[in-house]
């Protein structure tokens, strides 16, 4: 005790936070368990996972209420130890189903596809409980059997809260025992290694493929509902547990078991002790860690050196064909842009000038150097916080308080690059998803940013103290110009030999690497051009709508640009500005649909990845091509055919 | 062979390409009942896709693959094992992550009549010393033992072994000629893919000499004498 008080901390307060940290960590550990066994086996990062979780707190929850959900029935309510049954199976099976509809038809596809595809159900999903329950959370009573709790002297430990260690160790040691040491289990590790030839000795591989999916969902489930009488049942409640479950599992080592458990319980300990020493960094500690370990040890604490998988090869567009042809396209946005505002309203022509822009820097790294980033919104929120906070609180000109932003953004993008590029495929869309949320995390907490509500009626000044832009007009064309500079900036990059390198690097790394390129100078500098350009974005989308919110720093805006990117064709030069155009389009339309817009979202993710890969320039593309080829054996039947004849005469 | 015994295998027409580019260009040939034949052929000569082809694991392709009157051409590879049929494949695929006791036992046992792990053990005592390392520790000759060993378990009655000699030492390949000699005497019927012809022209009862995808020659072991040249031709550098 004497040593608490050197400290300065009452010893109530650093146990209850150490309690509460084995709390959070027993689930993290049961969580990235599941992850990582589904990722191991089915080289899938189930991003749905917290919305399996979600679904198993909503099943515990749903069970109790039987009686008043259908009243005509007569239903009795089942309480919370048959659900600790009921649920993870029922989760489960949903599991085996998601993975037969779904996610089996990406597993020879890149890893990147994958992970689309869990990021589509889990907005589906997640969206869809939002639209009937909303924010708010539902209450789950702990069972009367762990109610209560023991007085240790120096703490209260409840007994629920010991219930849920005890069982989330037994679980996960248990699992680790039956993957590492059991007949199953060596199946389990054999089909990771080689499938083919499990297959090929008997064993079904497609459908261990589906159980151990639908185990990993069963044990989210479970968790689901061990948390009910914790934590609050709400929509939400999946959401911000997987992003810090990503990055639990890349600080074990991706495909550690064991490595996932025991980061899982100590990052949880270590976040509590964080609330009681540091609480501004409680919410980002685990992040920084990761951060840490990528630079000393970038295989995680437990992972083994993995050989570096190849990256994605998923750009579809055609050199030559006129839809990569820059100049033209310049020129037609040139005027098809001057034009726009008599057409539409120039606020939404801004957004998707704006959101286009913001697309074409993530194009950039993705397309073109095939690194599924997953955490843009960290420049573009970045740069749209300081251009906002430059103008509304400094008062700078319009054109400095961008340039600042854009500078922070290129700044943190370095930072990031340079962590981010040690690891390819999906573990680049994990490291940055949670380093973006690093920044998510900041933007909450700092008092500049001014949480919830942003920085709001952020002037727009004048440019160059030339041009007003609160001319709504004078606004539009200055961003039309930003745009069109920003097109031709892009299609000079990709055209120039700094360009060419980055496709090779995107085709076969090693071959280039044995070329003599030094790769990952290649990839930090098209990561940081890429976050520049996004800050350009940010920056200016704070002054068009004179706001800078949380929204703009929030992983769903990294998911949208992906999603513009993905519709409208990935690493084709249009591609970006459709879809971004399709999706402004497609929010305004759907509107009035209000909280189902994230459904139908997710649901479109889904689509484009099952059948829609190459975008909608992408499929034109290959429209196009086919058509040529077509023709051209016609031609050359033709002349054939000529030929014949006239020897015949 | 002195009667003719049933034809077990039989390949009729079989064409293969992985994705645009063809391996097999209509390939046929036969295995009956306890005989031992070899696919021989240079590298590329689509020995491998054929074995491949045979276990299910290459799609896309025609023609009839028949087993014992099944059609397999159409099914899952894990349907064709338990059909009986034990694949060996190149490279050994013993598993890093699994020691040498669970690479042994990993294929499951199908059939009655396969071989204990003790008569395993006895044929390659080697292992035994090794039984709780990992795979991929041994030395490429015990990998290519435990290879071997790991299918006699199953029950299966025909053995497919691919080129089982590839990089090891002579004594270890004599060794394997021997192992190879045993498995035919307890009555199994073995497929052989080699490129190494003094190792095989001692086993075999019949060697089909394969290139650009197909069987081009077929020799029984009596007619080898007389014809080494042309083989030594198709299997040159």
């Amino acid at each position: 005790m004497a040593m608490m008080d050197l400290i300065g901390v009452p010893p109530a307060l650093l146990f209850g936070q150490l309690l509460v940290g084995l709390i959070n960590g027993s689930f993290y550990a049961m969580m990235s368990l599941g992850v990582a066994i589904i990722f191991g086996m089915l080289r899938i990062g189930n991003f749905v996972h917290g919305a399996q979780y979600m679904l198993g707190a909503f099943g515990a929850w749903y069970l109790m209420r039987l009686p008043e959900l259908f009243p005509g029935l007569g239903l009795p309510s089942i309480g919370y130890w048959w659900a600790l049954v009921i649920v993870p199976l029922v989760v489960a099976v949903i599991g085996a189903l998601m993975e037969r509809i779904f996610i089996r038809r990406v597993y020879d596809l890149d890893h990147a596809y994958g992970l689309l595809l869990t990021v589509g159900l889990a907005m589906a999903i997640e969206g869809a409980f939002n639209v009937y329950y909303g924010a708010a959370g539902q209450m789950y009573g702990v069972p009367d059997t762990l109610k209560g709790g023991i007085n240790l002297g120096f703490m209260f430990l409840p007994i629920y809260r010991a219930w849920v260690i005890a069982v989330a160790i037994v679980v996960c040691f248990g699992t680790w025992y039956v993957v590492e040491r059991t007949k199953l289990g060596s199946y389990l590790r054999a089909a990771t290694e080689n499938p083919d030839l499990v297959r090929a000795f008997g064993i079904n591989v497609p459908r261990l493929l589906m159980l151990t999916y639908a185990f990993g969902v069963g044990l989210a489930g479970f968790a689901g509902v061990m948390a009910a009488p914790i934590y609050q049942v709400s929509p939400q409640m999946g959401q911000g547990i997987i992003i810090t479950i990503f990055a639990v599992v890349v600080i074990g080592g991706m495909g550690s078991i064991f490595g996932a458990i025991v980061s899982g319980l100590m990052l949880g300990v270590i976040e509590g002790l964080t609330k009681v020493f540091y609480p501004q960094a409680s919410s980002t500690v685990i992040f920084i860690i990761m951060a840490l370990v990528l630079i000393f040890r970038p295989a995680g604490l437990f992972g083994k050196e993995t050989t570096s998988h190849s990256v994605a090869d998923v750009s579809s567009g055609r050199s030559g064909s006129f839809l990569e042809n820059g100049r033209l396209w310049l020129a037609i946005f040139a005027i098809g842009g001057g034009l726009l505002p008599f057409v539409i309203y120039p606020v939404m022509g801004m957004k998707i000038l704006v959101l286009a822009l913001f697309a074409l820097a993530y194009n950039l790294i993705f397309g073109y150097v095939g690194l599924l980033a997953f955490g843009h919104a960290a420049f573009y929120g970045a740069s749209s916080y300081v251009t906002a906070h430059a103008a509304a609180a400094w008062g700078l000109p319009t054109e400095l308080c961008i340039l600042l932003g854009v500078s922070v953004a290129t700044a943190i993008g370095v930072l990031f690059g340079w962590l981010a590029i040690r690891r390819q495929g999906l573990y680049f869309a994990m490291i940055t998803l949670a380093l973006a949320q690093i920044i998510y995390f900041y933007a909450v907490q700092a008092p500049w940013t001014h949480g919830e509500d942003g920085i709001q009626s952020v002037p727009r000044g004048t440019l160059f103290g030339l041009i007003d832009l609160s001319n709504t007009l004078n606004m539009y064309y200055v961003t039309l110009v930003v745009f069109l500079v920003g097109f031709a900036f892009v299609y000079r990059i990709i055209h120039s030999p700094f360009g060419q390198t980055l496709k090779s690097i995107r085709e076969n790394e090693p071959r280039a690497i044995s070329l003599g390129y030094s790769t990952d100078r290649f990839k930090l500098i098209a990561f940081t051009l890429s976050a520049m350009l996004s800050g350009v974005a940010g920056g200016l989308k704070a002054i068009i709508f004179q706001l800078a919110s949380l929204a703009d720093v929030f992983f769903m805006t990294s998911a949208d640009v992906l999603l513009m990117t993905l519709i409208g064709g990935v690493g084709t030069l249009l591609g970006p500005v459709v879809g971004a155009a399709v999706l402004v389009t497609l929010q305004r339309e759907l509107a009035t649909l209000g909280a189902w817009v994230v459904v139908v979202q997710g649901a479109i993710f889904v689509l484009c990845v099952l059948f829609l890969r190459k975008g909608i320039v992408g499929t034109l593309e290959e429209f196009l091509s086919n058509r040529a080829e077509r023709k051209a054996q016609k031609g050359v039947k033709t002349t054939e055919a000529v030929a014949k004849t006239e020897a015949a005469q | 062979m002195t009667e003719i015994s049933k034809v077990v295998l039989d390949i009729a027409d079989l064409h293969a390409w992985y994705g645009e580019s063809k391996a097999l260009h209509g390939m046929n040939f036969e295995i009956r009942e306890g005989e031992l034949v070899t696919l021989l052929g240079r590298n590329g000569a689509g020995k491998t896709t054929a074995l491949r082809c045979i276990m299910g694991l290459v799609r896309k392709k025609t023609g009839a693959i028949t087993y014992r009157g099944d059609n397999l051409a159409a099914r899952a590879p894990e349907i064709i094992a338990r059909r009986g049929i034990a694949y060996c494949p190149e490279e050994r695929g013993i598993f890093s992550s699994l020691s040498v006791a669970e690479n042994l036992e990993l294929p499951p046992v199908i059939a009655k009549g396969g071989m204990t792990v003790d008569e395993i053990l006895e044929l390659f005592p080697n292992l035994k010393a090794r039984w709780q390392s990992p795979g991929t520790k041994l030395s490429g000759g015990e990998q290519q033992m435990l290879a071997i060993g790991r299918i006699l378990r199953t029950g299966a009655k025909l053995l497919i072994f691919d080129e089982p000699t590839e990089g090891l030492a002579p004594v270890i390949v004599k060794q394997i000629a021997v192992v190879l000699e045993k498995l035919k005497a307890r009555g199994f019927t073995i497929l052989l893919v080699e490129q190494n012809f003094r190792f095989a022209a001692k086993l075999a009862d019949r060697h089909f000499v394969v290139d650009h995808g197909k069987v081009v020659e077929r020799f029984s072991r009596d007619e080898l004498a007389g014809n080494e040249a042309k083989i030594q031709a198709y299997l040159g550098v």
